[in-house]
């Protein structure tokens, strides 16, 4: 094994650097201490959980779930809901793409001040000046949008309209679109620039250049993205719905609070159900637009 | 030549084949009347009087935000334990995954040059493989597509309050993630090296630490990681049904109107990430 | 050696890449396989190194038959077959040396290999720089394997069946993506080895003029037959005109037809930003 680092002594030629293996060592001692911790402050006991009494508790709640409630006025309302939530998924998912999309142009940097677009650019400072705010102003907008929990921006929402899904569809429009934003920037950024210049040449506006020029190339990729978010809003749909949002979410926290098991797992299938659809439509989509 | 083509000669666009997106734009109109509906969406609302005043009163109730050294105290631990959270959700997540998604990767197990020997001819035992190939398959799914919110609130009802039902509610459900993405990534790979290693006498095991898993190895990394910056985010917020980490702290500021608190618990909570954040690109780094 | 008895191949979708068969090859003999693209050589050679099953007829690998083998026998018959392939088939991620290594993976325990990939033991790692000695880069021990040119990727894999000590090397088209230079190197490198541990070999060739200087029997093959099977030396003008004239056809690729795949499976990466 300590042919690795031997400089030749064998006839063999020196193996992979000492300093290098130092790293990784760090690396995968960092990384074994941080589990190691981990595991002692979350408390995991995988035995407890398997073990001769974890598995009865665990039965026991499970056995407390069955059978769901199947009463067809039940289950009406559980459509209904069950549309809600679709229906919050998807329209938040719509506006955080206007959101996204509004917000791209500044917040991409070769539209926006550096890049090959103004190789030639005579503007003076102050006008530099206003279009690096803002680019700044677009990122740090997105940011905020981003890095507040969904959660907090329903919370704020349910406080500032009131209870139901249109709270929800705001607080998933936000923060997604802080999230698509980033990646659509990031995307307009990416593209070879040699078409941009092309247009440019003919005397295209930036924001035209946008439309005509980098749109159309990374439709495929913003779509990709914008309908793998949908597969996260509806599950986030949920947790929204918790906190008032309406929807499977808002009656899964009344079904808890009144120890209403039996509906609490027709509410979960439910929710198996719309989450299981919008993956198969998100892929269905994804796979014939792209 | 004549430069304006008359009317006849005019090409016109092809628009026998415009079905498909007719239908969709139908399905898409349907849909968002629909949804904007039963959202109840209302951009009047947000204008309203009442409205406008909550907000102000929000954001009024921001500033200053709440820096005090006893508030901080208070978070320590559970801004710890989010991380906690995380690590071993992910931890338990790949235990779950890694082996779902070996057994799920069809071409290790029932198609394609690793198997075609073995299985031509041989129904019995390609029925053998694909039972535990489609349960591999099948499972994650379940498993993903249970939001992990939810799996967090069935394990705290069944093993109590704390950590310990978020790291397994995380696990889970990240599991499922990890074992779809893992067989696609493995699918991905090209299988000439492969072909090789079998082809010395090798078992598909040999096969797959050799071949497949050195080659997918940037991949699986990467996407593992991803995950586990979004374990963090999901960590923090699932506190609200108990199960540990900032989540609590979150969710009794907004319940008492302290909005200068859930500015710091959102500075903080964007602090834990960025650190995550660096941490993984590191972790990205070694491995490449 | 290898005996074939009517052996065929006919993929789904009625493609037909081995028509009928029927050779004998002996123990140590010298063959070189020769035809026009598209003739099913390379179907022909993954039959016979038990990677593809054949659809019809039979196959008998030193005097066993092996049709319906699977498992541990069939791994035992597949560890005396060395491959060496067109495009040398190495893992690009992996250090020259586990390439090299990986030829011992029929003998090895899963233990065993796993602890070579982290650190391989002393001995083996002497006799990986040993057989990289005899394909002449010993000094590429440590490299990544996909740093190395093409040329040298092909003594990899050469070095890797060396290391495997097999009774047979298979040798399919071994010098096409090699610079003209090099590929009379690296035939000369095969027959000598094969020479000097009393191997069977046999390869496929599209140069006829190697084919004809290095081995003593030549088979024509086309369009998944038999053409002729004959010395050297009794291969005339004639019978090369009538094996080579009008062949065309795109080179079937087995790998991909079997993994069922010519187009690009579409995976898109979740975003890594959030």
């Amino acid at each position: 094994m300590a042919a690795r680092t031997g400089s030749g002594v064998l006839g063999l030629p020196p193996g992979p650097r000492g300093r290098l293996r130092g790293t990784t060592l760090l690396v995968w001692g960092g990384t074994a201490g941080l589990i190691l911790w981990s595991w002692h402050g979350t408390r995991f006991d995988p035995i407890a959980l398997l073990g001769a009494g974890g598995r009865a508790e665990i039965l026991a709640y499970a056995r407390n779930l069955f059978p769901p409630d199947l009463a067809s006025a039940f289950l009406a309302k559980v459509l209904y809901w069950s549309l809600e939530t679709f229906a919050m998924s998807f329209m938040g998912t719509l506006l955080s793409v206007a959101i996204a999309l509004l917000l791209v142009f500044p917040a991409t940097r070769t539209l926006a001040f550096s890049g090959v677009l103004f190789e030639r650019d005579e503007a003076g400072r102050p006008i530099r000046i206003l279009r690096i705010g803002l680019f700044l102003g677009a990122r740090v907008v997105l940011n905020i949008l981003r890095t507040v929990p969904h959660i907090v921006w329903a919370l704020i929402f349910v406080f500032a309209v009131g209870l139901g899904p249109f709270p929800g569809v705001l607080a998933l429009g936000l923060h997604t679109g802080g999230v698509l934003g980033k990646l659509f920037a990031e995307a307009a950024e990416d593209i070879e620039t040699q078409p941009l210049e092309a247009l440019q040449a003919t005397g295209a506006s930036r924001l035209q250049i946008l439309v005509y020029g980098i749109l159309p190339r990374v439709a495929p990729q913003l779509l990709a993205y914008s309908l793998y978010r949908w597969e996260v809003n509806i599950r986030e749909a949920i947790i929204l719905g918790y906190v008032g949002a309406g929807g499977l979410g808002q009656q899964i926290q009344i079904a808890i609070s009144l120890f209403l098991e039996n509906k609490l797992l027709t509410l979960i299938l439910a929710i198996y159900a719309m989450v299981t659809l919008v993956d198969y439509l998100s892929a269905f989509l994804r796979r014939r637009l792209l | 030549m004549d430069p304006s083509p008359s009317a006849a000669t005019f090409p016109r666009p092809d628009r026998t084949r415009a079905l498909f997106p007719g239908l969709l734009s139908l399905c898409w109109l349907i849909a968002f009347v629909g949804s904007w509906h039963l959202a109840q969406v209302e951009p009047g609302l947000l204008f309203q009087a009442e409205s406008r005043r909550n907000m102000a009163k929000f954001i009024a109730g921001m500033f200053p935000p709440e820096l005090s050294g006893d508030f901080f105290r208070l978070l320590v631990g559970p801004a710890l334990e989010t991380i906690q959270i995380s690590v071993m959700g992910t931890v338990l997540a790949i235990a779950i995954g890694l082996p779902l998604g070996l057994l799920g990767t069809a071409s290790l197990t029932i198609t394609g040059v690793l198997n075609e020997f073995e299985l031509a001819g041989a129904p019995a035992r390609r029925a053998a493989r694909i039972v535990p190939y489609a349960c591999a398959r099948g499972l994650p799914s379940t498993f993903r597509c249970i939001p992990e919110f939810v799996w967090a609130f069935m394990f705290v009802r069944a093993v109590g309050l704390g950590p310990f039902p978020g790291v397994l509610a995380i696990g889970v459900a990240y599991g499922g993630m990890l074992g779809k993405v893992y067989s696609e990534i493995l699918e991905n790979q090209g299988m000439r090296g492969s072909e090789a290693l079998q082809a010395t006498g090798a078992t598909r095991w040999k096969v797959l630490c050799y071949g497949l898993i050195p080659q997918a190895l940037p991949q699986l990394v990467s996407y593992t990681l991803y995950r586990w910056e979004c374990a963090v985010r999901a960590s923090a917020i699932l506190g609200f049904v108990g199960a540990g980490g900032l989540g609590q702290q979150i969710e009794l500021s907004m319940r008492m109107f302290n909005f200068h608190e859930v500015v710091t618990l959102v500075l903080l909570l964007f602090l834990l990430v960025a650190t995550v954040d660096f941490l993984s690109g590191t972790l990205r780094k070694a491995i490449a | 050696m290898y005996r074939l008895d009517h052996l065929s191949k006919v993929f789904d979708g009625g493609v037909v890449a081995v028509n009928d068969v029927s050779l004998k090859i002996g123990t140590g003999e010298r063959v070189a396989v020769i035809g026009p693209s598209g003739a099913g050589k390379t179907t022909l050679f993954r039959i016979l190194n038990l990677t593809v099953r054949q659809t019809g007829g039979r196959l008998w690998i030193k005097d066993q038959e092996v049709t319906h083998l699977w498992g541990s026998p069939l791994r035992r018959m597949r560890r005396i077959i060395g491959t060496v392939y067109q495009q040398h088939n190495l893992v690009p991620r992996l250090r020259v040396v586990h390439n090299v290594l990986a030829g011992r993976l029929g003998d090895w325990s899963l233990w065993r290999a796993l602890r070579s990939l982290i650190a391989p033991r002393r001995e083996d790692a002497r006799a990986a720089h040993q057989a990289l000695s005899q394909v002449g880069i010993p000094e590429k021990l440590w490299a990544r394997t996909d740093e190395l040119s093409g040329g040298q990727q092909q003594r990899v894999a050469i070095a890797r069946v060396l290391v495997q000590r097999p009774e047979v090397i298979l040798a399919d088209e071994p010098v096409s993506s090699v610079d003209p230079t090099l590929a009379q190197g690296i035939v000369n490198l095969l027959v000598e080895l094969s020479g000097t541990f009393h191997t069977t070999l046999v390869m496929n060739l599209h140069s006829v003029d190697l084919a004809l200087a290095y081995f003593p029997r030549v088979i024509g093959f086309r369009d998944g037959q038999v053409a002729f099977d004959r010395p050297s030396v009794e291969v005339t003008d004639d019978l090369l005109n009538a094996l080579y004239a009008g062949g065309s056809g795109a080179v079937q690729d087995t790998t991909d037809t079997l993994n069922g795949s010519l187009s690009v499976r579409s995976y898109v990466p979740p975003p890594r930003s959030h």
